[in-house]
């Protein structure tokens, strides 16, 4: 068995992040069905104290998309080689990684993708945070600025078409982040135990299997060369 | 209780108009407004808008049951009038009013003017708060309503201050058409009057411009039909809460203040709602409107939401597929992933 190398995968303030987001996005989701289904959801006893967690909560993950957002953008301008897939991505990475997900994995072969800190995702990671990143968290933040601003903003409601079309959008995004969430914990357990995946969230370092690859690559001859 | 008291107090003002001979009272009532009718003949402190009075219910009684003293020399006589006293004939609101924090803070005519009295469902919802915005300045109540209140500015502006400080235990949703008034596209809204309406219906009765067949009643496709017109593209459906029935006992409630009594009280309640038209008197008639039509994800009344109880049923059937979408990956592939689970132990 080959020696385990330790890479530093995710820096402190990226694990901050992360967590800060989680915590949000769950409290997001948990008063947010209390809010559409009062009758059935009582996680808080006052349907005020929901609303005010929501919007803190909501508050809180916004300005953290927000600083996620310039700080890979204009500080670290890393985020075109982190979120972006290359065109080598979309025409084999993609279908390779979909392949390993659906059915190499199955028979127990390696997942195709080692994440070093300058390529952390693999293809259809990075596809999924790039429309979560992009498209849906941002849409859901700004429905959200809107909703709870109803008054001062009542004009670019109507711009829009309405409360109840904000709304709408406002809920089935919070749904499709809520149907994210499910995948991407379920995905994170994918590695070579349960938890790998977790801790380097947690403890910023990731074991790389390289060698330990290389080894059983003999063995299954696997196409998925290195 | 309430009705046979009130029938009886009908019949007593019936008798006491049956006192006086009738026809005097109507030739009286006319020759009053020959001159308090007429803004020039005694000025803007005595004049009384007849084409307003005389839609009130207490048009029927005529001046002089509450101005007895009105003699045959007035206004030259120089003997003072007399004025009619609210709780000679209303006096079952008394007591519930005397309870109130307004009993000795509020009187009658502050909230009323006796020549322009209307009943809950002929005022908007702007005249009810027109009304207290006289002693609790507008501003100040968003600022206090906000220590506790979500969106207090976005209540205040939208709900009648009664639909909160009063001990209904139901409420209607009533719809009024607004407007905008400037030509900027974020112009502010204001209520459509009867003028407004009638310009934009031409020669037709204004409630064809929402009621097409003016059957008295406001379908779903009526509705959508209104909302999508580009000749009404200024034009919007806005809604309030108002109680169901009337009470003076002005007061806080716990379920208005934890939010319950609107916003938890299930999607029943908003089934059933109104149309508010406004008369060429400035009062407004109501026109009921097909069940449902609050909770219509779209064209129903876009502008219309209320969290909590407002909810379309098919975008909540949306929702959950989507979410069971997101739950297919882990169960689909964690089963998989059981039975394959030895070809992974190396
Ligand atoms: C000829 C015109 C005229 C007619 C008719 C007339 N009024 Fe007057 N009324 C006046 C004027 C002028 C005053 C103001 C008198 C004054 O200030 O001394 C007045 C005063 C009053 C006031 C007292 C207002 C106040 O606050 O002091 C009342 C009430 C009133 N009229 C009611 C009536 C009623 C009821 C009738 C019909 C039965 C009537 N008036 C008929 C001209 C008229
Ligand atoms: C339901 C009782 C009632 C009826 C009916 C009524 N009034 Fe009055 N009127 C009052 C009261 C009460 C006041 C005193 C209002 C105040 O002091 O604020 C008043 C005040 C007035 C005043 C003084 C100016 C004002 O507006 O305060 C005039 C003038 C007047 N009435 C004329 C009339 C005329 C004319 C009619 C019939 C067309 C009429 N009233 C019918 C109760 C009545
Ligand atoms: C002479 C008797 C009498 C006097 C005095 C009187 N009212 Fe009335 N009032 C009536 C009658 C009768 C009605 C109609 C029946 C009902 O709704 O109770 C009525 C109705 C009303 C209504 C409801 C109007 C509607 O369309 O439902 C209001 C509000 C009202 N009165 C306020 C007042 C105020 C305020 C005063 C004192 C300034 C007053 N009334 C004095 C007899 C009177
Ligand atoms: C704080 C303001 C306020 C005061 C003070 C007040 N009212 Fe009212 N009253 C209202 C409102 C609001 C309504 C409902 C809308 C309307 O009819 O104008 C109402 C309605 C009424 C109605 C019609 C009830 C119905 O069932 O349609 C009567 C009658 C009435 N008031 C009489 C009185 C009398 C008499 C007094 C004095 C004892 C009084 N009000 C004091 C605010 C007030
Ligand atoms: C004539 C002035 C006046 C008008 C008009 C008036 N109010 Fe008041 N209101 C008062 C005063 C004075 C108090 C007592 C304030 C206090 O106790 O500090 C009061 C108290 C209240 C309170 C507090 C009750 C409590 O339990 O502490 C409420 C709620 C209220 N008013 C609502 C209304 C509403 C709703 C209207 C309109 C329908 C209205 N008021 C119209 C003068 C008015
Ligand atoms: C969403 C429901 C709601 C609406 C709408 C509302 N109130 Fe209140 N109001 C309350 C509650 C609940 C309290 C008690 C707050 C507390 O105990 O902290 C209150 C308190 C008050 C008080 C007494 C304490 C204070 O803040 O001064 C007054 C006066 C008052 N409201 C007047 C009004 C008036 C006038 C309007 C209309 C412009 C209005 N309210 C609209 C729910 C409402």
């Amino acid at each position: 068995m080959a020696e385990k190398k330790m890479i530093y995968l995710q820096p402190t303030p990226v694990r901050i992040w992360h967590w800060l987001n989680a915590l949000g996005i769950v409290t997001l989701c948990a008063t947010g069905a209390q809010i559409r289904f009062p009758e059935y959801v009582t996680l808080f006893s006052e349907y005020k104290s929901a609303i005010i967690l929501h919007n803190t909560a909501g508050f809180v993950v916004a300005i953290s998309f927000s600083i996620w957002f310039f700080y890979y953008a204009f500080v670290a301008r890393s985020m075109g080689k982190i979120y972006v897939p290359k065109a080598d991505d979309i025409k084999v990475g993609i279908f390779r990684q979909a392949k390993f997900y659906f059915l190499t994995y199955f028979l127990g072969w390696d997942n195709p993708h080692h994440p070093t800190p300058e390529d952390k995702f693999n293809p259809l990671q990075k596809s999924a945070y790039l429309a979560i990143m992009f498209v849906l968290v941002p849409l859901v933040s700004l429905t959200g600025i809107l909703l709870t601003n109803v008054d001062p903003l009542r004009g670019l409601i109507i711009m829009m078409g309405g409360l109840k079309i904000l709304m709408g959008l406002h809920f089935l995004l919070a749904c499709s982040l809520c149907a994210f969430l499910f995948t991407h914990i379920y995905l994170a357990t994918l590695g070579h135990t349960p938890f790998a995946h977790f801790k380097p969230m947690w403890t910023g370092w990731e074991e790389d299997l390289e060698e330990h690859l290389e080894e059983h690559l003999e063995e299954h001859h696997s196409p998925v060369a290195h | 209780m309430k009705n046979v008291l009130r029938s009886l107090l009908m019949w007593l003002c019936t008798l006491l108009v049956f006192l006086f001979p009738l026809g005097a009272i109507a030739i009286v009532s006319e020759e009053c407004q020959d001159c308090h009718g007429d803004m020039d003949t005694v000025g803007e402190e005595l004049f009384i808008n007849v084409g307003v009075y005389d839609n009130t219910a207490h048009a029927e009684m005529g001046c002089l049951s509450c101005h007895e003293s009105v003699g045959e020399e007035h206004p030259d006589d120089g003997v003072e009038v007399s004025k009619a006293n609210c709780l000679d004939c209303h006096a079952e609101i008394e007591e519930e009013h005397q309870a109130s924090a307004h009993g000795g803070n509020a009187t009658c005519g502050d909230c009323h003017n006796p020549h322009r009295v209307h009943g809950l469902t002929e005022v908007s919802g702007y005249d009810l708060n027109q009304q207290c915005a006289n002693c609790h300045q507008n501003s100040s109540v968003v600022e206090s309503h906000s220590e506790w209140l979500p969106q207090a500015d976005l209540h205040v502006a939208k709900l009648p201050c009664i639909s909160c400080h009063t001990a209904s235990e139901d409420y209607v949703i009533i719809l009024y058409i607004i407007q905008q008034e400037s030509e900027a596209v974020e112009g502010d809204f204001e209520l459509s009057d009867h003028a407004d309406l009638q310009t934009l219906a031409g020669d037709r009765n204004i409630q064809s411009l929402i009621d097409l067949n003016q059957d008295n009643f406001v379908s779903l496709a009526e509705l959508r039909t209104f909302n999508r017109n580009p000749g009404y593209e200024k034009m919007r459906l806005e809604a309030t809460l108002t109680p169901k029935i009337v009470s003076h006992s002005v007061q806080t409630l716990d379920n208005r203040w934890d939010c319950s009594f609107c916003h938890t009280s299930g999607t029943e309640k908003m089934q059933t709602s109104f149309i508010a038209l406004p008369n060429a008197e400035g009062t407004f008639s109501r026109i009921e409107v097909e069940r449902g039509a609050i909770l219509k994800a779209l064209n129903g009344t876009p502008d219309f939401y209320m969290m909590g109880t407002t909810r379309s049923a098919s975008l909540n059937i949306i929702g959950l597929m989507i979410i069971i979408g997101g739950l297919l990956m882990p169960i689909g592939h964690g089963t998989l992933r059981f039975l394959t689970r030895k070809n992974r132990q190396h």
